[in-house]
This record gives structure tokens, C-alpha cells and sequence, in this order.
């Protein structure tokens, strides 16, 4: 079911993970730039998985999942076929196919051109490509992220308040203002 | 002149026609607070600028792209129910008020009824001092068959990116006509843009 592929979902890999995925063993792909590159498990096209994906390594979506999908220490990739019913929940999602449910990227999320997403997106770093389909919100205030994410560290500080100061962070985005590091990246398409 | 330079300053001048000086956006943007919470609700399609835009406060951006929906929105609207359906195409407000709604160029779209209907339920969305941005056609006759996306390029100018070259009649609605499709909203300020829009800054 699942195939071992040479698929990186890694930083700036702007190419989905499209196209013959059950065949698993593509070498295309950008190395990770925090841990060089790493393989991504693959559910390929053909596969239907009705239920919980949860799992330790980086994965890549091909076909069509339903339930919830957890992969907290690694990345998600719903590629260009893929098809997601779910609530997932990752370090970095990638998404170039279709969404259907929240998405939670504890580092990043990131929506491509050729993606359809109907759901909200909670994570520190958004970026979202023109071209791309959604429909949802886009949480961007570092409290209430700390309060989504469960990063409730030090002075915790409710969502609905000012998240000026009083923690040591540093992903995320902890001081309000215009000088944050929250960012929700542009890409032009 | 040559005919290349001429084509390259006509080439030149279109691109400028596409950049739209905003002064009451501007103004929108200026008001937000970068120590406060805010909700901004846009009606329009997602746009990286939008979210580079907000990025910058802390902020929810719900993105109801409705003008994906507007088939459907009008085949429902003529139901009694529309502001039910409009409800229904909106993002849950998650229990906390929008503090602004971006509604570009759609209102152009929705007739009469249809604006009452949608303004109706952002009222419902909005609390006191809800803000609302709109672009009306207001000198041209004529206005592409589906809505522009509109991009902002900074807190003052939006990149006008046409989706069809296609045009239909405009309905030209006046302030008069907008202030009877906004229950509860009180016109605050409008003005008339370089290419022949005018831009509206509502309040609830």
C-alpha cells in the first residue's frame, strides 16, 4: 500500500510529487534543506484509505484519503492527484491537489497554484499561490496560534489578547506588530 | 517614434492602467491596529498579496472567494431564503466579529435584491465600526462578465488582474442605490478612482 519513493517534500520544492505515484520510485525532488534529503513514504493513485493516517516519516499523498491524517514531526504532501477528506495535521504541509478539512502545518503550510482547498489553515508560516483555490481562514495571530498549537509556553497569553512579549520562541512569530516574524509568504504564480 | 517604442509605451500605460491608487483602502489599512486582534473577511478569490498584506497584523483572514460561487449564489438568491444561502457560502464567523470585509469589484455583480441579501448577513458578521471596502463601476458602461481579482501590491495600490476580456452592461449603482442595498450600514466616504470606478468605505 504504501511505496518507498525518493519524493522530498522538502523547502522551496515548487514541483508537486505528481504523476505515476504508485510507482513510487521517482527521483525527482529537491533535498531537504534542514536534514539533506529524505525519503517520503507514497500512497499511490490507486489507493483509497477510508480511516486514520499516522505515522514518523514524511509522506506524500497520490490518492484519496478520508479520516484524519497525523504526521506531527513530519511533511505532508497531497500531490496534484491526491485527495484529502481530512483533518491533518503535520510539521509542513505541501498541497498541490485537493483539501478538504483543516489544516495544521506546526512549521509551514503551503498552498500551490494547482491546489483546491475548503477548510482553515493554522500554522506560523502561510504561503498561498495565486492561482490556487481556497475557501476558509487563515489564522495569522501568533497568540491565538500558541493557543491552536498548543505551544501555550511560559506566560500564556489567551488568543484573544496582545502577544507583545513574554516568550522565548523563536518559530512563530511571538511579538505583535509589523516587525513579527509571523510571516504568510507571497508567491506570485 | 519608433513603432517598437510606441507599443512599448502603450505596453507601458496599460501596465499602469492595471495599478489602481487606492486611497480609501489605504486609509482601511492604516486604521488596523498592530497590537489588536483583527478579523478581515474577503469576499474575493485568495490572493498572495492579501495574505502578505494582514500578514503583517495579527490577524484571521477569512477568504470566501464568492465570486467562484456566483452562479450558484444567484440561481439561490431567488429563493426567499438567499440570505440563508449567502450565509451558507461565507466561512463560519467562529464566533467573533469581522472588524473589515473587502467586497471588490462583486457587488457590481449581485442585483438589487441580491446586494440587500449579502449585506444583510455581513451585517449579522459585523459589529459596530465594521468597516466595508467596495469598487463600484461607476463612469464605464460596460464591465468584464466576471468579477477582476485584485491584488494588493502594497497598503495603497491594488494590481488589477482581469479574469475575462468578455464585458457586459454595468449597472452603475449610485450611492443612493447602494445606501438602500445596505441595511445598517452608513456610508462613510467614496471616491472616484483613475479608471472610472468609485471606492466605497462603509460602516456598520
Amino acid at each position: 500500500m504504501f511505496e518507498r519513493g525518493k519524493k522530498q517534500p522538502g523547502d522551496g520544492d515548487s514541483q508537486s510529487a505528481a504523476g505515476g505515484a504508485a510507482s513510487g520510485a521517482s527521483s525527482r525532488g529537491t533535498p531537504n534543506r534542514r536534514s539533506g534529503p529524505r525519503e517520503a513514504a507514497v500512497i499511490g493513485a490507486s489507493i483509497h484509505i477510508d480511516g486514520d493516517v499516522r505515522g514518523e516519516e514524511d509522506l506524500v499523498i497520490e490518492g484519496e484519503v478520508s479520516g484524519t491524517v497525523k504526521l506531527i514531526n513530519n511533511s505532508l504532501t497531497v500531490g496534484r492527484e491526491g485527495k484529502v477528506n481530512a483533518d491533518v495535521h503535520a510539521q509542513t504541509v505541501f498541497v498541490d491537489g485537493n483539501v478538504e478539512g483543516d489544516l495544521v502545518g506546526s512549521e509551514r503550510v503551503c498552498i500551490r497554484e494547482t491546489a483546491q482547498v475548503r477548510g482553515n489553515i493554522t500554522s506560523p508560516r502561510v504561503s498561498l499561490e495565486d492561482g490556487a483555490r481556497f475557501k476558509g481562514s487563515i489564522e495569522m495571530d501568533p497568540a491565538a496560534l500558541d493557543a491552536l498549537l498548543g505551544r501555550q509556553k511560559n506566560a500564556a497569553k489567551p488568543a484573544s489578547g496582545p502577544a507583545k512579549s513574554g516568550s522565548t520562541q523563536s518559530s512563530g512569530g511571538q511579538s505583535a506588530g509589523k516587525s513579527r516574524d509571523l510571516l504568510a509568504e507571497a508567491k506570485t504564480g | 517614434m519608433s513603432q517598437g517604442l510606441s507599443r512599448q509605451l502603450d505596453s507601458d500605460r496599460h501596465a499602469d492602467d492595471a495599478l489602481l491608487n487606492v486611497p480609501l483602502f489605504h486609509s482601511l489599512v492604516e486604521r488596523l491596529d498592530d497590537d489588536e486582534r483583527h478579523v478581515i473577511l474577503d469576499l474575493g478569490p485568495p490572493q498572495s498579496g492579501t495574505v502578505a498584506l494582514f500578514s503583517r497584523f495579527r490577524c484571521r483572514l477569512d477568504i470566501a472567494d464568492l465570486a467562484a460561487d456566483l452562479p450558484a449564489m444567484q440561481a439561490a438568491s431567488e429563493a426567499p431564503s438567499s440570505r440563508a444561502v449567502f450565509a451558507a457560502m461565507l466561512p463560519p464567523d467562529q464566533q467573533e466579529p469581522a472588524d473589515v470585509i473587502l467586497c471588490w469589484d462583486l457587488l457590481n455583480y449581485l442585483d438589487r435584491p441580491e446586494m440587500t441579501a449579502l449585506m444583510a448577513e455581513l451585517a449579522k458578521r459585523g459589529k459596530p465600526g465594521t468597516l466595508v471596502h467596495a469598487l463600484v463601476v461607476y463612469s464605464a458602461r460596460t464591465m468584464p462578465v466576471q468579477p477582476n481579482r485584485y491584488a494588493p501590491v502594497d497598503d495603497h495600490s491594488l494590481q488589477l488582474i482581469a479574469k475575462s476580456q468578455e464585458t457586459q452592461p454595468a449597472p452603475r449603482y449610485s450611492p443612493e442605490d447602494l445606501g438602500l442595498c445596505t441595511p445598517g450600514f452608513k456610508l462613510e466616504r467614496a471616491m472616484l478612482l483613475r479608471n472610472g470606478m468609485q471606492e466605497f468605505l462603509f460602516r456598520l
